[in-house]
């Protein structure tokens, strides 16, 4: 995928994020462009790996803050207790025109994204995306296996709430599957 | 009577103070090799004070490494929201010596010439921080940690010298992860902190220089923000932030003025050509006995070879090198142009390309990366804010953005003519490719 073109996917997908009424921090568009990439199967290229708030790339850190740079994104300060939000920058609207194709044939998986997590919690988002990462590398594991992978991954999480958490990614995955195949 | 502690004169902290241990690890092979790793690649041709090495950086590393850890664990420092995250006091003094002593290695795996050819010349998914690892747990180091009273684990060492960034497939502890940041951090890392204040000694301009004393007293362990589970990182108490400020623009002024500097950037490619024709892309040795081998002296004895020898594969971008017959700059970015196609240079990289050929235009690209300027601060009634919405100056600090497209000498006038002619029209292009 090219540059401009993931930069037009992003875009989209914080968009569609805010309109769910997400924060839109780093943390929120890290977990989402997780799901996008690794649930829904939009090959938008970061890796991630176990770091802050469960599944993480320094690669999309990057990318957030060389599209600042090209006034793609812009920070905007809502509350300084939550850290910045991002927002579309003065280009957003070029690039959002030039990759209109892309946009659109993305379109339903951007919505599909931002309707399962734009109104969570970061604590909601951490569980998730955690979860997400445990069904990905213990393929064929039970429920109660996979929910204490989680606890071992994140101790301060409640049990219940682990377990929720992989039952949800479950129904989430069969979801993506029926989205895929359209 | 037996010396147990040492100091070297230093340039930037008057002294580097080390002990007995610390020191076999300076008089080891690989670590005796940045004495002949130049800090800013081929910088001292366009600033000639810049010929400062690894070597005494990488002890000024361990110097504000030593007095930041100190810091953050003293008591009185410590925040009882993120209590958790410190290891029990008897701990305290291996994990000190640990992070000196990773501090004084994480830049021992660079190439010859630092970061100038890295990308080109290593096989893919190996980097200057890989090597460093196994140097640190190689044979070479083995005896030099087996010297050590009280000596860390090699993979300790390496985890905190490199990060979780570039470690992958390493698991880090919350109380690893902050080291490491200490160290390698985008926002307040020491090594950070040593380059921007000897890189501008030596390169003899200012805006490198940085109210280090304070900045470092400030340093705290906070949580991330006010939230209930927020992960504790590195941050500042609130009287710090004009000293991080202060660190913050400094980094952007020493981007803009002397790492970015076009003429610096492309020796950097010109040097980069040379290697890559002389010893073959993706093809830098890295067997340890051999990479070792290898440093500035031997590229510059090959260079001066190439010069003269004209069936020399890098005969040509040595001959640019050695005898300041380097491209020049074409094109760079400007708002107008980005406002149009923010990869206005790589539309007229490729036009130039296809109308006069590629040997003759290098295109150089580099966009900011990291978070640096956003960090918890803690205020003076204890409430933890992000640094961007407390500081205008962070919320405003401008982001580094290079795009440069150079053109060789012999086809400079031809090739301004040219694009004065066509710019609107190479720069307005944008393809949508859907593949």
């Amino acid at each position: 995928m090219k540059k401009l073109q993931r930069a037009s996917l992003l875009l989209s997908l914080i968009e569609a994020m805010k309109r769910q009424g997400s924060w839109c921090g780093e943390t929120s568009i890290q977990k989402a462009v997780y799901f996008f990439q690794e649930m829904v199967g939009i090959p938008t290229g970061f890796e991630f790996l176990l770091y802050k708030y469960g599944p993480y790339s320094f690669d999309l850190t990057d990318e957030l803050t060389a599209l600042r740079a090209d006034a793609i994104l812009t920070l905007e300060v809502r509350d300084p207790r939550y850290g910045p939000s991002f927002a579309p920058g003065e280009l957003a609207a070029l690039v959002k025109e030039r990759f209109a194709k892309t946009i659109n044939r993305y379109r339903d998986h951007v919505e599909w994204v931002a309707g399962r997590l734009g109104n969570r919690n970061v604590a909601e988002l951490e569980r998730l995306s955690t979860a997400l990462y445990v069904r990905l590398h213990n393929a064929g594991a039970s429920t109660e296996n996979r929910a204490a992978q989680l606890l071992r991954l994140k101790p301060h999480v409640r049990p219940d709430d682990a377990e929720k958490a992989i039952i949800e990614v479950d129904q989430m995955a069969e979801d993506a599957e029926a989205l895929q195949a359209q | 009577m037996v010396k147990h502690f040492h100091e070297i004169r230093d340039a930037v902290h008057a002294f580097a103070r080390l002990d007995s241990d610390e020191r076999k690890v300076v008089d080891s092979v690989p670590f005796q090799r940045l004495r002949h790793i130049h800090q800013l690649g081929l910088s001292h041709l366009v600033y000639p004070g810049a010929t400062h090495r690894r070597f005494e950086h990488s002890l000024g590393v361990m110097e504000l490494a030593g007095r930041a850890f100190d810091v953050i664990t003293a008591d009185e420092n410590r925040d009882h929201r993120v209590a958790w995250v410190f290891p029990q006091r008897d701990l305290l003094s291996p994990w000190r010596r640990a992070v000196r002593m990773a501090a004084l290695c994480h830049d021992i795996g660079h190439l010859p010439f630092s970061h100038a050819a890295e990308t080109k010349l290593l096989p893919k998914d190996v980097n200057h921080e890989k090597l460093g690892v196994d140097i640190i747990k190689s044979d070479a180091m083995k005896q030099t940690w087996a010297g050590i009273t009280f000596a860390p684990q090699p993979n300790d060492i390496a985890k905190l010298a490199v990060g979780p960034r570039k470690l992958k497939d390493e698991t880090f502890s919350a109380w690893e992860r902050i080291l490491a940041e200490t160290i390698v951090g985008d926002s307040f890392g020491v090594d950070r902190m040593d380059y921007l204040l000897r890189d501008s000694l030596h390169a003899g301009v200012v805006y490198g220089r940085i109210d280090q004393y304070r900045h470092i007293d400030t340093l705290r362990v906070l949580p991330e923000s006010d939230q209930d589970g927020a992960e504790p990182r590195v941050g500042i108490e609130a009287g710090g932030l004009q000293s991080a400020e202060g660190l913050l623009l400094a980094r952007y002024f020493m981007y803009s003025q002397v790492y970015f500097h076009p003429v610096r950037r492309i020796y950097d490619i010109h040097l980069c050509d040379f290697l890559t024709a002389w010893l073959g892309e993706n093809q830098f040795p890295t067997d340890l006995d051999r990479f070792l081998e290898l440093t500035d002296n031997e590229v510059l004895v090959e260079i001066a070879k190439a010069v003269r020898d004209e069936s020399h594969p890098g005969h040509e971008p040595a001959h640019r090198i050695a005898r300041r017959g380097h491209f020049r700059l074409l094109y760079e970015r400007n708002p107008t142009d980005a406002a149009k196609n923010p990869d206005a240079g790589e539309a007229v990289h490729n036009a130039a390309c296809q109308r006069f050929g590629g040997e003759f235009f290098r295109h150089d690209r580099y966009r900011e990366q990291g978070s640096a300027a956003d960090f918890p601060v803690k205020m003076r009634d204890g409430r933890i804010v992000s640094s961007v919405a407390e500081s205008d100056v962070l919320r405003n600090l401008p982001l580094v953005n290079v795009d440069y497209v150079f053109v060789a000498p012999e086809r400079r006038v031809e090739a301004e003519g040219w694009l004065a002619d066509n710019r609107d029209d190479i720069i307005g292009r944008v393809e949508e490719d859907e593949s």
